[in-house]
């Protein structure tokens, strides 16, 4: 069991490692295979602790192991400590299984790239830090995790480093992602001095209930999960962050890292219990984060913009799960997310591929006619999307706002807007489905499109988005809240839920929600496939993204610049570079005067050596 | 011990130095101020050997040997210089040689 950890978590690490030492001793090829072969040995050794896991009694599914001690300070000792339970070896499986599938994916996806080799060097080391947050058994790991993974994301993110645009966004998600993680790390300092101690079940058990400690201390560990996972109003950097290739788009921004968040809330559940509040806050940020995310999807005319701003709005569904207290919906509902949002990059990705690295929609539009498989697909992945049964999102959506509706007024403030939300993805995935993949293929389209041995495009691209279209398909049947619920049953003992929705809630929420999602695939077809009704003008509001951009600019950048501005007038110039030149200034002007006394004449040197002596020998002699 | 006393040596040493002096301090030919050098370096070796022999010491006679060894090398490197200006057929006057003027 503890072997199988730690090869799940070291595998990744050392592909990362050989592919950096080999460098281009080994073809492009092999180091893209050791990658894959890496990422699915860590998957195999996460299913082998699942089936251990499997036999034993739910009250001895936790196991730690502890390799060393690895920081102590004083009364503080922090080790190397793994936990493998029942909530991280869920996302183990996640984080490895989807992470070998578009690793695989990959091999197709950046053949020819002429840095293939640091690609899937950055895409292991990404395994083993998202591997490492999940896996770590102190929140002091999970913050090294959670640096890491933004580390491997902005080296992602600005993977084609000649593009001016992927170096930018790399560094917003970078600093963004930094300020996250030290409102976490303002966290954990409290966390050590009020209970001593970073390990989940101490910290848990000596936590503070309630107060201002409790209250801030969540919000420290909310201000890291708003940041990873790109939620108001730290999402500004996740729809930038497209800039990288695809299959990191799929791994990093859609199906693992952005949803860290999402464990992080289930993970610490205990902490945001104690203090209520920020646990509302976070509900109340998920709900205001999907509504928002859901009108700029409605206008943009990226298709992978339109994906990262679909993935923001079901975060904010899952951090309205968690939120509400429903741990295992959202932490289900992440699961379900993981599987149809990478199929929805990557199925974006063949299209984006066979018709040379395009990704407007509109000169995109109806190619789908042109690739049917990656048509079919895309639909199975956008009906998961909206959550239409039989597909997995019904299932993990829906029971997400069936808890909301059983958590009082609140709860149903946030139900309505996850219903304007259901309503709103049907608009904006359907928009994209009917307009890039329905309808004749426009003249761009057409002149561009290009097999791949005459098919839509490499086997590994196919073979991996059809196995992700059969999880998006079928997985939802995994938990069916009114009727089966064993993923609930399996988390209990991690995290369980703190709202138990009736039957009668639940039902309700089906229904409603199919239909709901039914209506907007609805208007959409009547707007972009039938034409029946005519595109309104698009929002400005929406398409400048309800200027956060704009916001922040004029808060931080241009703040900053005055800041600098005031103390570069008020402070550098007067003070510093005044005092140096008063320096320097008296240092040339004495010895410009000093300068005098070397006039090149030899006699008169010596004149003053004979007279200096004379006077030297007069002082001794009166001295006597 | 034969021979004047000491103080003849001292007042003849003194003139010396002086005369020496004099020549660095007011002759303008680099030639003569070299010979004035070693008129002054000179002085100083009667002294040292007069008091050597006034205190029946050695020590006087080798330091007046090492400070001929030091004045023939000065010499050496001293007329290679003045050589050297005469052959590029500059004016051979320590005031006109100015080039390392502050």
């Amino acid at each position: 069991m503890n072997a199988a950890a730690w090869t799940c978590l070291l595998l990744p690490l050392a592909s990362a490692v050989a592919i950096t030492i080999a460098g281009t001793r080994i073809p492009r090829r092999t180091a893209a295979y050791i990658s894959t072969a890496t990422t699915m040995g860590a998957f195999a050794a996460a299913v082998y602790a699942f089936v251990v896991m499997l036999g034993e009694s739910p009250e001895q599914r936790a196991h730690a192991t502890t390799s060393w001690t690895w920081l102590s300070a004083g009364a503080y000792h922090f080790g190397v400590t793994l936990l493998t339970d029942q909530l991280s070896i869920m996302m183990m499986l996640i984080v490895s299984g989807v992470g070998s599938l578009i690793v695989a994916y990959s091999v197709g996806y950046m053949d020819g790239e002429d840095e293939e080799r640091r690609y899937f060097a950055y895409m292991s080391l990404f395994v083993f830090s998202m591997l490492l947050l999940v896996q770590g058994g102190n929140l002091l790991l999970l913050l090294a995790g959670w640096g890491m993974v933004g580390l491997s994301s902005y080296l992602l993110i600005g993977f084609y480093q000649e593009r001016a645009s992927a170096i930018a966004a790399a560094k917003k998600a970078f600093v963004m992602n930094a300020f996250g993680d030290a409102t976490m790390a303002l966290a954990l300092f409290l966390l050590i001095q009020h209970t001593g101690r970073l390990d989940y079940a101490g910290v848990f058990a000596h936590s503070p209930h309630g107060g201002a400690i409790a209250n801030l201390i969540a919000l420290g560990l909310l201000g890291g999960a708003l940041a990873k996972s790109a939620q108001l109003p730290l999402h500004t950097w996740l729809p930038d962050a497209m800039e990288g290739p695809t299959p990191v788009s799929a791994l990093i921004h859609a199906a693992t890292m952005v949803t860290a968040g999402v464990y992080l809330i289930a993970r610490c559940h205990t902490l945001f219990e104690n203090a209520y509040v920020v646990r509302d806050l976070a509900a109340g940020l998920g709900a205001a984060t999907l509504l928002m995310a859901g009108l700029i999807a409605l206008v943009q005319t990226d298709i992978k913009r339109v994906i990262a701003y679909s993935t923001m709005s079901q975060i904010g569904y899952m951090f309205v799960g968690v939120g509400v207290g429903a741990y295992p919906n959202g932490m289900f509902h992440l699961m379900t997310h993981a599987f149809f949002k990478a199929l929805l990059f990557l199925g974006a990705g063949i299209a984006i591929h066979a018709v040379v690295g395009e990704q407007d929609i509109r000169k995109l539009a109806g190619v789908g006619k042109l690739m049917p498989f990656t048509k079919i697909v895309f639909l199975i992945g956008s009906l998961a999307l909206v959550g239409i049964f039989p597909f997995s999102g019904f299932f993990s959506k829906d029971s997400i706002l069936a808890s909301a509706l059983a958590a009082g007024w609140y709860g149903q403030v946030l139900f309505a807007a996850g219903m304007v939300g259901a309503l709103l993805t049907g608009i904006y995935a359907f928009r994209l489905y009917f307009i890039v993949f329905t309808g004749e293929p426009s003249a761009f389209a057409r002149e561009h499109f290009h097999k791949h041995h005459g098919q839509e495009g490499p086997l590994s691209m196919r073979w991996t988005v059809a196995l992700l279209a059969v999880l998006a398909a079928v997985a939802g049947w995994l938990q069916f809240a009114p009727l089966w619920h064993p993923l609930t049953t399996w988390l209990a003992p991690v995290a369980a839920p703190t709202v138990e929705p009736t039957n009668t809630q639940e039902w309700v929420t089906s229904i409603l929600g199919v239909a709901i999602g039914l209506a907007g695939i609805a208007i959409a077809w009547a707007m972009y496939s039938a034409k029946r009704i005519k595109v309104p003008k698009p929002v400005t509001l929406f398409e400048r993204k309800f200027y956060w951009d704009e916001l922040y600019d004029a808060l931080f950048y241009r703040g900053g610049e005055l800041v600098t501005q005031a103390f570069s007038s008020l402070v550098e110039k007067p003070l510093i570079a005044g005092s140096l030149s008063a320096v320097t200034g008296a240092f040339g002007l004495g010895s410009r005067e000093l300068g005098l006394a070397q006039n090149g004449l030899v006699r008169s040197y010596a004149l003053a050596l004979t007279s200096g002596i004379a006077v030297l020998a007069v002082v001794f002699l009166a001295a006597r | 011990m034969r021979g004047p006393d000491i103080q003849w040596y001292v007042v003849l040493s003194a003139l010396l130095f002086t005369t020496g002096a004099l020549g660095v301090l007011l002759r303008r030919s680099p030639l003569i101020i070299l010979l004035s050098v070693e008129i002054m370096l000179n002085s100083a070796n009667l002294l040292l050997i007069a008091f050597s022999r006034l205190h029946g010491r050695e020590d006087g006679q080798i330091f007046a040997i090492s400070v001929m060894a030091v004045a023939a090398s000065e010499v050496v490197v001293g007329l290679g210089l003045i050589v050297a200006l005469g052959r590029r057929h500059i004016e051979l006057d320590v005031d006109k040689l100015r080039t390392l003027r502050g």
